[in-house]
């Protein structure tokens, strides 16, 4: 009996160690920064309601699967910044804001961190998520055309309906409008954006490794 | 009398202790029912995340496939089919096949299993149910946690439900020396449950600041990895390989040493899935050097069995159950090998985020963790039913197309992460360029997905062609 409890000891004194090093650690350290009060605002800003709303929709729909939210800038890749997707690397603080950290394993499709500063027109993207082939020829990304609906114009043409040219395009008669859930993830989406300067980085400077 | 039982206990350490045909045919008989729960709920649901997988697969290649209804878009299609291999199909048998293995090295039968047949029940419409819910929308986006909280609160109740067994087997153990199976078993099941209510706490059921999810998450998944999918397959093969053969284990100390390295550097080599992200950069070195470091636990297990295999080659291409588990050790080596590589910060920088880092996740999967609990049913099932494998021809198509699968996908998987990893680190390569780079690749990993869902159909009509049912009745007979 010596020799199970020795044992279950040794196990438990292991997990425990990695266990306190990055969980506990992270807990108390990383889980207790909080937003930085610069000249400009509260940095990360917060996001609106909206957007709050738009990140449960990016959530359900799985699109962390393929999209990643990290740049990485280290002494042996620049290569995120180089594309344009960030001009700094992201620090923790960055995702106080998140309520899940979408930090992505994988690029199935480009880094999203600042999706907002680069494509900032909404109506590119209700056309690019509902008919992403045909505005970026080549792209893998499916059609979410589930988010928006299809509606018979009745008298005038909403305001809201989405131009669309492409085989998706709506028959005569009809318009295409985004749902709410629509409207959320790309408010959502035109709010990522890592153009404010936190202490611990700032653009084109490594931070201490 | 003192050298007597010092010998006893030497042979004790290096091969599983002997039972009486007795006490063995009342483990096997106590565990028949589980164990077909088990076997057939969780060969169901390798067929089905093995057919959903194919078609995520599919419309990587071709998106406008099935685009229309918001329940088959990539985003949910591909997590609800990853998580059915990883608990429906890996981590029910795995659960299955080592309460089964603890049973016989404990020496003792299993009692109240009306209790445990609840717990399997539960893990299987948890899974059935948080799949539905991941379809409709209802995900936690938590990589390998998307199950929502009540489901993924189901499972674990089903676990700790099923860990009372593991408790009780081994207060009432016949046998006082632990055989090094029970090792690995024992840490695989103290992590288990340790790993998935820590990281579904934290990040799910009451999630902390974004800013803290990220070590913990690669904690995670690392974990589920290393501490529990590895220490399964490990102590299933050291069970497995000297039965067979009929050796000992080659080298006691080895064993030692592979069982306690592997446990300390497994659970610090998460955060290498972070290197250059957004974690302190001490986070980051411990999670290279622990990985890089996880190359001493694979090369003394695997000198170990290759020891106790060394002569054995006829036995090898004889016994399915030792030539599944062969190649689910020659995985081992290979996977530890790539988490190498991936861990190496100028690799990293080129090979994360690329079909490399799903490849590796794969093979450790399909290719280790999978392989060898084939090679255990095939070894179990006879035993436990007292008939012997109806068809061989069907064992050949499931072992062949298995590996020439796994091979296939792991190799077009490795090969094109490091062209895709290429591309991306040139600026100058749009994106667009890059995914037509790696098209072709990912057409390969279509294809043996085909070849796996034959291979695992195979294996299913294999099962289906077994009558159980008869063979209890024979067994009661017999006793």
């Amino acid at each position: 009996m010596s020799r199970l409890s020795s044992l279950f000891l040794s196990i438990a004194l292991l997990f425990l160690s990695a266990w306190l090093g990055i969980v506990v650690y992270s807990y108390l350290q990383l889980g207790r920064l909080t937003s930085f009060a610069g000249s400009d605002g509260v940095l990360p800003p917060d996001f609106s309601g909206r957007a709050i709303l738009g990140a449960q929709v990016y959530a359900a729909n799985g699109c962390v699967t393929c999209h990643s939210q990290q740049i990485r800038q280290t002494s042996v890749t620049r290569s995120d910044i180089d594309r344009g997707w960030g001009k700094r690397p992201s620090v923790a603080r960055d995702y106080l804001r998140d309520r899940t950290a979408f930090l992505g394993t994988m690029r199935i499709g480009p880094d999203l961190s600042n999706v907002g500063l680069r494509l900032s027109d909404p109506l590119w993207h209700y056309q690019h998520l509902y008919e992403p082939d045909r505005i970026v020829p080549g792209s893998t990304m499916p059609s979410v055309r589930y988010l928006f609906k299809l509606q018979k114009i009745q008298g005038q043409p909403s305001e809201e309906a989405i131009p669309l040219v492409g085989s998706y395009a709506p028959q005569q008669g009809y318009e295409v409008i985004p749902t709410e859930d629509a409207k959320n993830l790309v408010t959502y989406l035109l709010s990522l954006k890592h153009d404010y300067t936190l202490p611990e980085v700032s653009p084109d400077v490594t931070p201490t490794p | 009398m003192n050298s007597i039982s010092r010998t006893q206990s030497t042979i004790n350490l290096t091969e599983p202790a002997p039972l009486h045909s007795v006490t063995r045919a009342a483990i096997d008989g106590s565990l028949r029912f589980p164990m077909a729960l088990w076997v057939r709920g969780s060969v169901f649901w390798l067929l089905v995340g093995s057919l959903l997988s194919l078609v995520a697969a599919f419309k990587l290649v071709v998106p406008s496939f099935l685009d229309g209804p918001s329940f088959l878009t990539y985003g949910r299609l591909f997590p609800v089919a990853t998580d059915l291999l990883l608990y429906g199909w890996a981590t029910q048998l795995g659960i299955g096949v080592s309460l089964w293995l603890m049973a016989r090295l404990c020496g003792s039968p299993l009692r109240h299993t009306s209790l445990l047949t609840c717990a399997i029940i539960l893990w299987n419409v948890a899974i059935f149910l948080g799949s539905l819910a991941i379809l409709c929308g209802y995900s936690t986006s938590v990589e390998w946690l998307e199950y929502p909280n009540w489901a993924s609160f189901l499972l674990f109740l089903s676990f700790l439900l099923i860990g009372v067994w593991v408790v009780l087997l081994f207060s009432v153990r016949q046998s006082c020396v632990l055989y090094v199976s029970q090792w690995y078993l024992l840490a695989a099941f103290c992590s288990f449950p340790w790993i998935y209510a820590t990281a579904n706490r934290l990040l799910t059921w009451g999630v902390i600041e974004g800013s803290a999810q990220g070590p913990i998450h690669w904690w995670y998944g690392g974990n589920l990895i290393n501490l529990w999918f590895t220490p399964l397959a490990l102590g299933l093969g050291y069970y497995i390989i000297p039965k067979i053969t009929g050796g000992i284990i080659a080298n006691y100390y080895l064993a030692i040493l592979g069982f306690f390295s592997l446990l300390l550097f497994a659970a610090w080599s998460g955060s290498a899935a972070l290197i250059g992200g957004p974690i302190p950069a001490w986070m980051m070195s411990a999670g290279v050097v622990a990985t890089v470091l996880m190359m001493i636990p694979m090369v003394a297990v695997v000198l170990n069995f290759y020891k106790m295999l060394q002569g054995h080659y006829v036995a090898i291409v004889e016994s399915p159950a030792l030539r599944f588990t062969v190649v689910g050790i020659i995985s081992y080596i290979i996977f530890t090998t790539l988490s190498f590589f991936n861990a190496i910060p100028s690799f990293n920088a080129t090979l994360h985020f690329t079909d490399y880092t799903s490849g590796r996740t794969m093979l450790a999967l399909l290719g280790f963790l999978s392989m060898i609990l084939f090679g255990a049913i095939y070894y179990i099932l006879p035993r436990l039913t007292g008939i012997e494998w109806p068809s061989s021809s069907l064992i050949r198509w499931h072992f062949w197309l298995a590996t020439v699968g796994v091979s296939l996908m792991i190799f077009s998987m490795i090969f094109g992460g490091v062209i895709e990893g290429i591309a991306l680190e040139d600026a100058a390569i749009s994106f667009v360029n890059v995914l037509s780079y790696a098209a072709p690749w990912r057409w390969l990993v279509v294809f043996s997905w085909i070849l796996l869902l034959f291979s695992y159909g195979a294996f299913a009509r294999l099962l289906l062609t077994m009558r159980w049912e008869a063979a209890s009745l024979q067994f009661k007979y017999k006793v």
